[in-house]
């Protein structure tokens, strides 16, 4: 089981890693320079700088489930609190994907689909992997 | 420096988290969130609201674990790295804020441009410390 989960979090790392390169490239997909030129100056500095401790904090994220995969296994309290941390964050960005956001208005084009799917899956298995690890840190090691 | 001294200081950067939240809630009717994204699409307002929520809920988690479990930022190898994150974090911020934002908007509050520098500052060294400590 515990080989299982340490591949399962260098997917997870993988995974958040073509995350945080491929949200570089969000801002130009979605036009957001375009969309934000009408906000004052000071509220497009919030915007940006918001994205960016957001990003930041996917990259954090990234390093850890690949740089301390042992870390994450070791039944540690604070392994616990990590995992239920990260569980919670994507939980709720999958609850903002079904029932938040309102993309109605982004491009129905055939590579926005499979972005948004590709990214939908990717959610999905990090806010139930991390469960899965924050389960294994409260004590559901065999 | 010891460790019962950077817990302390731990907790100080929790209080200081705190105020950060409501600091927050203070400014979005203060600086017109709602007015200056009237005009934007949905799905602009949407990104927007969320990252702000999203740093709130990290600054809300960071505030609890210093108040709560300091002692976890210190205990091991991964709280160090933690602790590393969070002085890039805020020491970024004052970065940010001094070479990004726009000086106009900040000389027009100036008192709360330098207390929030301060105050990232501050959290910056405290986290710094934490993570560059010897148990």
């Amino acid at each position: 089981m515990k080989d299982l989960l340490n591949y399962g979090l260098m997917f997870a790392g993988f995974g958040l890693t073509l995350l945080v390169i491929a949200s570089l490239w969000i801002p130009k997909v979605l036009g957001w320079k375009e969309k934000l030129k009408d906000l004052s100056p000071l509220m497009k500095e919030l915007w940006w700088t918001y994205s960016f401790y957001v990003w930041a904090s996917n990259c954090f994220f990234a390093i850890l489930a690949l740089g301390f995969r042992d870390w994450f296994l070791s039944g540690r309290p604070s392994a616990a609190a990590m995992a239920g941390f990260i569980c919670f964050w994507w939980s709720v960005r999958i609850y903002l994907q079904f029932f938040g956001f309102d993309f109605d208005e982004v491009d129905d084009t055939r590579a926005n689909r499979i972005a948004k799917l590709m990214l939908t899956l990717l959610f999905l298995y990090l806010m139930i992997f991390f469960a899965i690890i924050l389960w294994w840190n409260l004590g559901g090691a065999p | 420096m010891n460790a019962e001294v950077i817990i302390w200081l731990l907790r100080l950067a929790g209080l200081m988290c705190t105020g950060l939240i409501v600091a927050n809630f203070v400014a979005a009717p203060r600086l017109g969130y709602a007015r200056n994204l009237a005009g934007s699409e949905n799905l602009v307002r949407q990104i927007f609201y969320v990252h702000c929520a999203y740093i709130v809920f990290l600054i809300a988690s960071l505030a609890a674990l210093c108040l709560g479990w300091p002692e976890l930022l210190l205990a091991d190898g991964m709280g160090r790295v933690v602790s590393g994150f969070f002085a890039v974090f805020w020491g970024s911020r004052v970065v940010v804020q001094l070479t990004y934002y726009d000086k106009i908007e900040r000389r027009k509050e100036s008192f709360w441009d330098v207390f929030f520098l301060l105050v990232f500052l501050t959290m910056a060294v405290i986290f710094a410390a934490a993570a560059l400590t010897d148990q």
